[in-house]
């Protein structure tokens, strides 16, 4: 079966491409913070450094994990769903869930030490670069020589095969738990309902959230940066609640933007509401990584924003060393996030408008013009934007006014606007842009190719 | 529908010397071989022929859903010209109907829906009624809020042949419309187009390999490679099959002769 795992890969490279990709900048990520640990292992590093480069590692790392976990989850779960019919013929052949299970962990750990390998020389000159900003923000002392060995190594290529392989055997549970005969029409009927486990693990998300957002204001009031201990937490347990209760929210967006849409988008917007109605479990896979993105983002670097422009408080047990060094994290694990958000809002969208490019084949037969069925996806798209946008900004609200209540006193934040528009804008961009950009590809093949099967 | 009176000789479609080839170099496949023809309207035509035949491309090629490399096609009086895919999708929903082997449903809709789509992508008002009354006619009046996945092969045919009706269009094409059907479902089906046809004035152009879906039509062409091979009026599976038998001789034998 490993056999058949790489010649599976040699011959669709393209379906592994984000996987690639989330694994390689996860590893490059991870080990260039590894690196800080090898680092400060060296000698002469002084204490305070060495706390400050061992912090960082360990932040980062963990991060690290669950990210790429979740990525790695998420674009292998969408390369085997477009393979149903390929699984199902390996199945009616004599393959054994378990064989079929090990084909796909396979494939996964393939791709994961090919994208660990190449990772590290990115990862050396990544981590060489983190060492220089450290000195330069004289967060640790300029003396410390640069470090890359076997922490770095070990962490790197451990995490991300850690992740792939743990990743993919979720994926391949999943896979082979649907029958052959379930696997082709899983597409046309699905469930509307959420599992019972998924509805109690929202619930808990969404409780850890509010429960860090309350702990801010009770604990952390007037003692400084030390609140974004729980400020910093709530919006990404908050966000992931409610990217769980993914299918729900689509639901209810779409009820309320339903009237709107058929009487602004005519046919499009007639059918665009009708796909988001029936694909809800689709149209939730996508809408994770939007409210994820702009939830974390947002709270977070409002957070830091707050921070920024509060004056000193007197019961911070934190020194201002150290303060400098939690802002470098809250932009690294920001931006670490949202490039991987990126990637999945990317991945989700341009997969799922791919597949179906035999059902925008049977509606031009039926007599959409190009421009119908683009438009059509494309308010679909705005359905999900505005979804992602407005619960993503729901999810950042539990850290941005407990913080602001407890560094000054106000319940909204009084800085720029501006980060919050850039977020916004950029969560829109992308996914109208995937969902276009796919769709328009999707068209170009005629209509009678599409819809031949 | 008085333009399609069956006792009116007006044409629904002409094809005039019409040729399409596919691959260029050394290798050309000319799947159409300068095909001329003129069908009546009110007709129910079968178009046969042994696979490779071009049978598929004579469809594609007279209901616009590809351009012949040469020729000219009309569609009740007008030119199908060369344009953008908006312009050729625009003559199509105005004019012809399509009824598919795999019944092409949408499977978000739901059986109504998917007969008002036609209507509705054309920006003409949705007739429920008048979709509806079409959907009792082909025996599915109890199934319009049904989605197509829960309905049998047989039933969604039948609701791509309303969907096919709902434009009154000057032409339907019809490709292998009984290909994936049992026998009974697929009676009923070729029923339903005959019905089309002499009741409503409707005219049907259907591509077939059976010769049994082809004797519910009035007249049968054949096609072998790419060239009209011949017609049969008032067909049974009979004659049909037995004419098939000596196209294929000729296809078989061709080669040969070309040696």
């Amino acid at each position: 079966m490993f056999g058949l795992a790489v010649r599976s890969l040699r011959h669709r490279t393209g379906g592994f491409v984000a996987s690639f990709l989330s694994m390689f900048l996860g590893a490059t990520v991870v080990m260039a913070f590894a690196a800080l640990l090898d680092t400060a292992g060296g000698s002469g590093v002084d204490d305070v450094s060495e706390e400050t480069l061992t912090t960082m590692a360990l932040v980062v790392g963990g991060w690290g994990l669950v990210i790429v976990l979740f990525a790695v989850i998420s674009t292998m779960t969408l390369s085997v769903r477009q393979r149903a019919g390929e699984m199902a013929l390996l199945k009616s052949i004599g393959a054994t869930p378990f064989q079929v299970g090990r084909m796909i962990v396979g494939e996964a750990a393939a791709v994961a030490v090919v994208a660990a390998a190449l990772a590290i020389l990115p990862a050396m000159g990544a981590g060489r670069l983190l060492l220089e900003l450290l000195q330069n923000t004289d967060q640790v002392a300029e003396g410390i020589s640069y470090g890359f060995g076997t922490a770095a190594l070990s962490i790197g290529l451990g995490v991300t095969f850690l992740a792939a392989v743990s990743g993919a055997i979720v994926t391949a549970r999943r896979a082979t738990k649907q029958r052959a005969k379930e696997a082709m029409t899983a597409v046309t009927v699905e469930q509307a309902r959420m599992s019972r486990k998924r509805v109690i693990a929202a619930i808990a998300f969404l409780a850890i959230g509010l429960n860090c957002a309350i702990l801010t204001v009770a604990l952390f009031d007037d003692k400084g940066i030390d609140a974004m201990q729980t400020a910093g937490q709530a919006s990404i347990w908050f966000s992931i609640g409610l990217a769980l209760f993914a299918p729900v929210l689509v639901r209810a967006v779409t009820a309320v933007l339903a009237g709107p849409l058929r009487l602004l988008g005519g046919i499009s917007g007639y059918l665009a509401v009708e796909n988001v109605r029936r694909r809800t479990q689709h149209m939730a896979g996508a809408l994770m990584p939007i409210i994820l993105f702009t939830g974390i983002a947002t709270g977070t670097l409002y957070m830091q924003s707050i921070e920024n422009a509060a004056p000193p408080a007197a019961g911070s047990s934190i020194p201002a060393d150290e303060a400098q060094a939690i802002e470098t994290l809250n932009f690294v694990v920001v931006g670490m996030l949202s490039v991987f958000a990126a990637i999945l809002v990317i991945n989700t969208l341009v997969a799922a408008t791919t597949y179906r490019r035999r059902e925008f084949g049977q509606q031009r037969l039926a007599g959409s013009t190009p421009p119908q069925v683009l438009s059509m996806v494309g308010m679909e798209g705005v359905v999900l934007a505005a979804a992602g946008v407005l619960f993503g900004s729901i999810g950042s609200i539990v850290t941005v006014f407990p913080y602001s209540l407890a560094r000054t006193g106000e319940l909204l934040p009084d800085t720029t606007i501006g980060i919050y528009v850039g977020i916004v804008s950029t969560a829109a961009v992308l996914t109208l842009a995937s969902c276009l950009g796919a769709a328009r590809k999707a068209i170009r093949v005629p209509a009678v190719q599409a819809v031949a099967v | 529908m008085p333009e399609h009176d069956i006792t009116s000789a007006a044409e629904a479609l002409r094809l005039v010397q019409v040729s399409k080839t596919y691959g260029t170099g050394d290798n050309p496949v000319r799947a159409l071989d300068d095909v001329s023809l003129s069908l009546a309207a009110g007709t129910f035509t079968a178009i046969m022929g042994p696979s490779g035949s071009g049978k598929s491309t004579f469809l594609q090629c007279a209901a616009g859903l590809d351009q012949p490399t040469a020729g000219r096609v009309f569609i009740d009086g007008a030119e199908l010209t060369g344009g953008s895919e908006t312009a050729l999708t625009k003559f199509r929903r105005q004019r012809i109907g399509f009824i598919f082997q795999q019944f092409n449903l949408l499977p978000t809709l739901t059986v109504l829906q998917n007969v008002t789509l036609p209507l509705r992508l054309a920006g003409k008002r949705a007739d429920r009624k008048r979709a509806i009354a079409i959907l009792e006619r082909v025996g599915l009046g109890d199934r319009i809020g049904h989605r197509p996945a829960e309905l049998s092969g047989g039933q969604q045919q039948r609701v791509a042949i309303a969907r096919a009706l709902v434009t009154n269009p000057s032409a339907i094409f019809a490709d292998e419309p009984t290909g994936a059907l049992d026998s009974r479902s697929a009676r009923t089906v070729l029923s339903l187009l005959a019905e089309a046809v002499r009741e409503f004035g409707q005219t049907v152009v259907m591509v077939t390999h059976d010769p049994v879906a082809a004797s519910y039509a009035d007249s049968v062409i054949f096609l072998a490679d790419g060239r009209i091979a011949g017609s049969l009026d008032r067909p049974t599976a009979e004659t049909v099959a037995e004419r098939m038998t000596h196209l294929g001789d000729a296809v078989t034998l061709r080669p040969a002769v070309g040696e």
